[in-house]
């Protein structure tokens, strides 16, 4: 990363994120990396509130507010009239969670990358909507508990897989990236603004609020995803090619799981049977990656 | 220029004379042809816009609430289900203060499926804080079209241009079309009082608390009692270039009346011919056209409806559980007037149903003769149901 | 702006838009954890008995600012190129990076600190305090002697080293060989020590009791004259003539002899000693033989000692001692007891017997002891406690109104008897000398106490002259503390070692230099324990902004009006640098 990067923030102190959040993170990753000339669109989530309310802003860049659903539409509005401006510079950032891209958002979403509307879509993912409660998004990792999936409902079901339903779209550039690996994050933002088209980037970042986790284990966590291969990390270019990353040692999950109070409920055949799914997952990835199987 | 065109092309003239920059829209019938003759504008350069083929309503206006923000003239067009999609993002655009200026073409609503003329999706929206215009014609339809961006880019508020299904949509007048130049002089470029600038950031739709919500709530109200004045403003200037004008409302051989029909849309044509027959054989009957709905012209029709001693309002349209809707609005605007007429109320014409110069007439026939209003709405021409669940 | 008639003034636009920024809200306020700058004790600077400041040693030399890497270890030790050749790094055992893949090459990395000062004639900047009236004199140019010279310049006093032996150096250049310890390498650090104005006058063989009867009016007497009288076995036939005590033949041949040896000798010993001589004999032509009382596990000779001498060819005979010996012709021919093992004392060695009735012969050419070594006068010895005697960690310090303080030092008290704590020893009696002349002798033991580095009981000298090290945490950071996400497996350096074919033929050094690009690499692997390398990951993941980074003047601090405690810097340091405390109600503003 360029010095200059390094040192330069487009993020004000005095939001009110949550102690330890990892959107806050995110966010100032990702605005490090893409500089000044970026108009943000933002459907509602924990971001809406964490920006400050009338009359301020955490923001240093012009920012939307928009509606929960609309992250998509609104920004490809921006950009169109970027473009009929003449402005070509302009990064278009729509900036969601995981309910406004996977769930409600989808649709908007869906519409704008198949059209390939010329802007970077960043959904940070704390797994749930964690603005309003926490209650279960269909980003909830199988075996979380969340509010609408509580006790003996904790959730069965896996968690979609965002990044592989907008590679069917043929999607010019879509990565994972963490909060704990900023290098490649920051380095990840970096490219996708110097493409055109519609590039997203899909950020794991922890909640330590709606997890269950202190707070100072925010980054750590994120990292043992990465390391634990439940959230790997890599690229798909034109929805065909695929890169890889990081190739961690593949620990084993139960750690992960165990730190954190959304999995406190899970046994040992549970955790055995999440990592058949984690392992399964990962030697798909490899697949597509072009590589051996583990 | 003078041209037999189609009533949606009414619109699409208009929107491309206004130089609309950035076009979002998703087809549902009838508002289709408006926006495929603006995708030909496009394609073929007459037209420098931008045209985003959205997936859907609630995305066409989202689109158009993100370019509006980045300061450009923007439109769309819908109707029907469409609108009713659109309905969260309706109170974004007026509480976003954002100039869009948006052609809905009045149909019924579903279930069952219903494609013809009914003007309760558009009134269904009465709320949303968009400025509401109902058109007669196909020329009326292109001038309104026109002052729907000088007075939104004026007071800030959105504006509905409103049109009927197939009756106006999809029949074929003359209209006047103007040249560029004309109306480039009286549309100037939109120089936004606000936009998303990287020069100059901002945050625009924060959260608003209890202590700043009321307020913001107040200025849209504020721009609503300004649009009332701006409106005749702005039929000044183009009266005086294009020598036409409208009016909030217009009164049709009022002054001496002792029943008024109120209609609004292509009732209002057949109903020119009625009152013309009416008065031929000597009945006191006028008639109240009303354009603006929104803001609704309470003086306006006060001073026109003030001296009749019964008033007719024709609602295609109808909100359950009370009346129609046009019916409800003039009442409102009479009740604190001293010796206000007798409303009657009369639904007519739903589903696109005809309105014919029979079913007018009877309506005329029915008030003059009855003394009082019995029912709050009197449904005409209902016919006997033989099936039902 | 589109263009209005004048009378009307523009419409009402009250909408939500930002003015400000969330800069007024000092979320500082929300905090009931606060998070701090400490640095702590990293576990190898104290269990180095001269206290050396490694992790910061390390973190300079990873830098490539050698220099400054070069000085930090004379603060604490003027003998790196020496130590860096023969200690036996107690600091490595210790390293942290020992439970990630393997431990810091310190060692080698002093080492080459040491060689890369002398290759550019680099001159040290060290702190020195203003000169005082006190003269002091120091008996034995041994590593402790040089060691209490040197830290008493630094402090201001003239000292006066007295040596026996021609040149100076003690068993550094009497004992330690020189396939370890080359003598340019000893020279030079000598004369470093004298350019601080310390005198060595050689061949003068004085005692604290000459040094009064010459009329001298030295203050102090410091006495690192060691063991310079070898045991004996005490068996019969230990004076005839092919037994030879160990320390005398390497002393020979550092003078310059070269006898020739052929076939087995013998040596008895199982220390240092015992293999330097080995080594030594394999060299001039010999075939050598260990013998050991007790097991391997159980030499007190330093374990890589121990290793190197088996690649060379020694051989060892573990659990037998010598009791008779004869000659036979030009040979001799030793009568060995086998030993057996009969428990374990309190430190794990093995207490041995005789075992009845394993006896048997050897036949060698030649023996040598290196069975230990005592003093060889009597005033040598420290006296048992009493008044007047302050027995400190290293040394021993005997106050006698009318008398010269004397401060007994090196072997004569060490437990451990190593370089690198006779440069502890010479430390501690030159600091607590000029705690007895500043302060009187009560404060010798308390202000002692706090140039601690850990729990003790190495000193710092840095510590004792005002400087940053005794604002650290004497905490010593565990493994556990540390967040080694942020370091990648990498191997420990090889160290480069001549071939063992090269080995034997002469006593050039048998470990030879390293690159700078080498050692920066392994500077590298060193985690720093405690200190703060800005590596800025307290910056770079603080979700609030509320650290600063001051790059020119190179430090950080934290916003504590913005601060949430969330302790997320407290985590991601890497080196556990940092602390987070309870937030004191009280404390608030």
């Amino acid at each position: 990363m360029q010095p200059e990067t390094m040192d330069r923030e487009y993020v004000h102190s005095g939001h009110v994120g949550c102690p330890g959040c990892g959107a806050a993170i995110a966010m100032r990753f990702v605005l490090k990396a893409l500089g000044e000339k970026t108009i943000m669109v933002m459907p509602a989530c924990c971001w809406s509130i964490i920006a400050g309310p009338y009359p301020q802003s955490a923001l240093k860049i012009p920012m939307l507010h928009a509606a929960f659903e609309t992250g998509g539409a609104v920004a490809s509005g921006v950009r169109a009239a970027l473009d009929v401006k003449g402005d070509s510079e302009t990064t278009v950032l729509a900036w969601a969670g995981d309910g406004g891209t996977f769930d409600i958002g989808f649709q908007a979403l869906s519409g704008a990358v198949e059209r390939n509307e010329n802007f970077l879509y960043v959904c940070y993912d704390n797994e749930a909507y964690m603005n309003t409660g926490v209650q279960r998004s269909s980003s909830t990792p199988y075996g979380a508990w969340t509010t609408t999936t509580p006790g003996r409902q904790w959730k069965r079901l896996r968690k979609k897989n965002i990044v592989e339903a907008l590679v069917a779209h043929r999607i010019h550039y879509a990565a994972t990236a963490n909060i704990a690996y900023p290098e490649d994050l920051m380095g990840k933002a970096a490219k996708a603004k110097t493409m055109t088209g519609s590039r997203f980037l899909h950020i794991f970042a922890t909640c330590p609020t709606g997890w269950r986790l202190p707070s100072e284990m925010s980054v750590k966590i994120a990292r043992m995803a990465v390391q634990t291969n439940i959230f790997p990390l890599y690229e798909v270019e034109d929805g065909v090619r695929y890169t890889i990353n990081f190739m961690p040692k593949g620990y084993l999950v139960n750690e992960y799981f165990k730190l954190q109070g959304r999995f406190k409920h899970l046994t040992d055949e549970d955790l055995a049977e999440i990592q058949e799914m984690v392992d399964e997952d990962w030697n798909l990835l490899l697949r597509k990656a072009g590589m051996a199987p583990a | 220029m003078r041209k037999v065109i189609e009533g949606s092309h009414a619109v699409s003239e208009g929107a491309r004379l206004a130089r609309a920059q950035v076009i979002s829209a998703y087809p549902i019938t009838p508002q289709t042809h408006i926006v495929e003759r603006l995708s030909e504008f496009c394609a073929d350069g007459t037209l420098d816009a931008r045209f985003l083929r959205v997936e859907s309503e609630h995305s066409a206006l989202a689109a158009l609430i993100g370019a509006a923000s980045t300061g450009v003239r923007t439109f769309t067009a819908t109707a029907s289900q469409g609108l009713a999609l659109m309905h969260e993002l309706l109170h974004w655009a007026s509480g976003a203060r954002l100039p869009i200026v948006m052609a809905n073409v009045n149909r019924a609503l579903a279930p069952g499926w219903n494609i013809w003329a009914d003007q309760t999706d558009s009134l269904a929206q009465r709320d949303t804080g968009w400025i509401q215009l109902y058109c007669e014609d196909s020329q009326e339809v292109l001038d309104t079209t026109l002052q729907a961006y000088r007075l939104a880019e004026w007071v800030y508020l959105p504006v509905m241009v409103i049109l009927d299904a197939f009756f106006l949509s999809h029949t074929y007048e003359p209209v006047d079309i103007p040249d560029q130049e004309t109306v480039d002089r009286l549309l100037p470029p939109f120089q936004p009082r606000f936009h998303l600038d990287p020069e100059n950031p901002c945050t625009f739709g924060q959260m608003s608390p209890p202590g700043v919500y009321m307020e913001m709530r107040r200025s849209i109200q504020a721009a609503m009692e300004d649009a009332l004045l701006a409106f005749a403003d702005v039929e000044e200037e183009f009266s005086r270039v294009l020598g036409r004008r409208y009016g909030p409302v217009e009164a049709v051989q009022c002054d001496d009346a002792g029943v008024i029909l109120v209609t609004s849309g292509t009732v209002t044509s057949t109903s020119r011919q009625v009152i013309a027959e009416l008065r031929a054989r000597g009945e006191k009957v006028g008639l109240l056209k009303i354009k603006l709905f929104r803001p609704f012209p309470v003086e306006s029709i006060r001073a026109a409806l003030g001296r009749a001693q019964k008033v007719a309002v024709i609602d295609r349209n109808f909100s359950f559980g009370a009346s129609g809707i046009f019916a409800q609005e003039v009442r409102a605007a009479l009740c604190n007037l001293p010796g206000h007429p007798a409303v009657f109320g009369y639904i007519a014409g739903l589903g696109g149903r005809d309105v014919t110069t029979a079913v007018i007439e009877e309506i005329y026939v029915r008030t003059r003769d009855a003394e009082a209003p019995k029912e709050e709405s009197i449904w005409v021409g209902l016919q006997e149901v033989k099936h039902a669940t | 702006m589109t263009s209005q008639p004048k009378e009307r003034p523009p419409t009402s636009l009250l909408i939500p838009c930002s003015y400000l920024s969330t800069e007024s809200n000092k979320t500082g306020s929300w905090r009931f954890l606060r998070p701090r700058y400490e640095e702590k004790t990293a576990p190898c600077s104290a269990a180095c008995p001269a206290g050396e400041d490694i992790g910061r040693i390390e973190m300079l030399t990873a830098e490539g600012l050698f220099h400054e890497a070069w000085e930090t270890v004379l603060r604490e030790n003027p003998f790196p190129g020496i130590c860096g050749r023969v200690c036996y790094h107690p600091c490595e055992s210790v390293c942290n990076r020992g439970e990630f893949d393997e431990p810091v090459a310190v060692h080698i990395l002093e080492r080459f600190l040491a060689d890369a000062a002398a290759r550019f004639e680099l001159q040290p900047a060290l702190e020195r305090l203003a000169p005082r009236t006190e003269k002091i004199a120091v008996v034995g140019s041994g590593p402790s002697g040089l060691a209490a010279a040197y830290f008493l310049a630094r402090l201001g006093y003239q000292t006066d080293v007295f040596e026996t032996m021609p040149e100076p150096g003690g068993v550094l250049r009497w004992g330690i060989p020189l396939y370890r310890l080359p003598l340019v390498v000893l020279n030079q650090e000598i004369a470093l020590i004298q350019t601080l104005g310390v005198r060595i006058h050689c061949d003068k063989e004085v005692s604290p009791q000459s040094l009064v009867a010459t009329g001298s009016s030295y203050d102090a007497v410091f006495l690192g004259c060691g063991h310079s009288r070898s045991l004996r076995l005490k068996i019969p036939g230990e004076n005839l003539e092919g037994v030879e005590d160990g320390l005398r033949f390497l002393g020979r041949i550092r003078r310059g002899e070269t006898p020739v040896l052929q076939g087995t000798v013998a040596v008895v010993g199982g220390g240092n000693t015992a293999m330097d001589v080995a080594r030594s004999a394999a060299r001039l032509g010999a075939r050598p033989v260990v013998i050991y009382r007790r097991r391997r596990q159980d030499m007190p000779a330093f374990a890589e000692e121990v290793e190197m001498a088996f690649a060379e060819g020694v051989e060892l005979h573990e659990l037998e001692t010598p009791v008779a010996i004869r000659r036979r012709g030009g040979h001799l021919i030793l009568t060995l007891q086998g030993m057996r093992v009969a428990g374990e004392d309190s430190r794990g060695r093995a207490r041995v017997k005789p075992d009845s009735g394993k006896t048997r012969e050897m036949d060698v050419q030649r023996l040598f002891l290196g069975v230990g070594a005592a003093t060889a006068e009597e005033w040598q010895d420290p006296p048992p406690k009493g008044g007047g005697v302050l027995s400190l960690s290293n040394s021993l310090l005997v106050h006698e109104p009318g008398h010269p303080v004397l401060v007994f030092g090196g072997d004569l008290v060490a437990e451990t008897k190593s370089v690198v704590h006779a440069v502890a020893s010479g430390k501690e009696a030159a600091i607590a000398l000029d705690l007895l002349f500043r302060q009187g002798l009560e404060a010798v033991r308390p202000r002692l106490q706090a140039c601690l580095v850990g729990g003790g009981p190495s000193l710092s000298m840095e510590m004792y002259l005002g400087g940053s090290r005794s604002l650290r945490n004497r905490r010593i950071v565990q493994y556990d503390d540390l967040n080694t996400d942020h370091f990648r497996f990498a191997p420990r350096i090889m160290e480069p070692r001549l071939l063992r074919e090269e080995r034997l033929r002469s006593f050039a050094e048998i470990v030879l230099k390293i690159g700078a690009n080498l050692a920066i690499r392994e500077a590298e692997r060193c985690f720093n324990c405690g200190l703060c390398n800005d590596c800025d990951n307290c910056q770079l993941f603080c979700p609030d902004l509320a650290v600063i980074c001051d790059r020119k003047a190179g430090s950080r601090s934290i916003n504590y009006d913005y601060c949430k405690g969330c302790g997320l810097c407290v985590v991601e340091c890497p080196r556990n640098a940092m602390v987070l405390e309870e937030e004191a109600l009280c404390a608030r503003s």
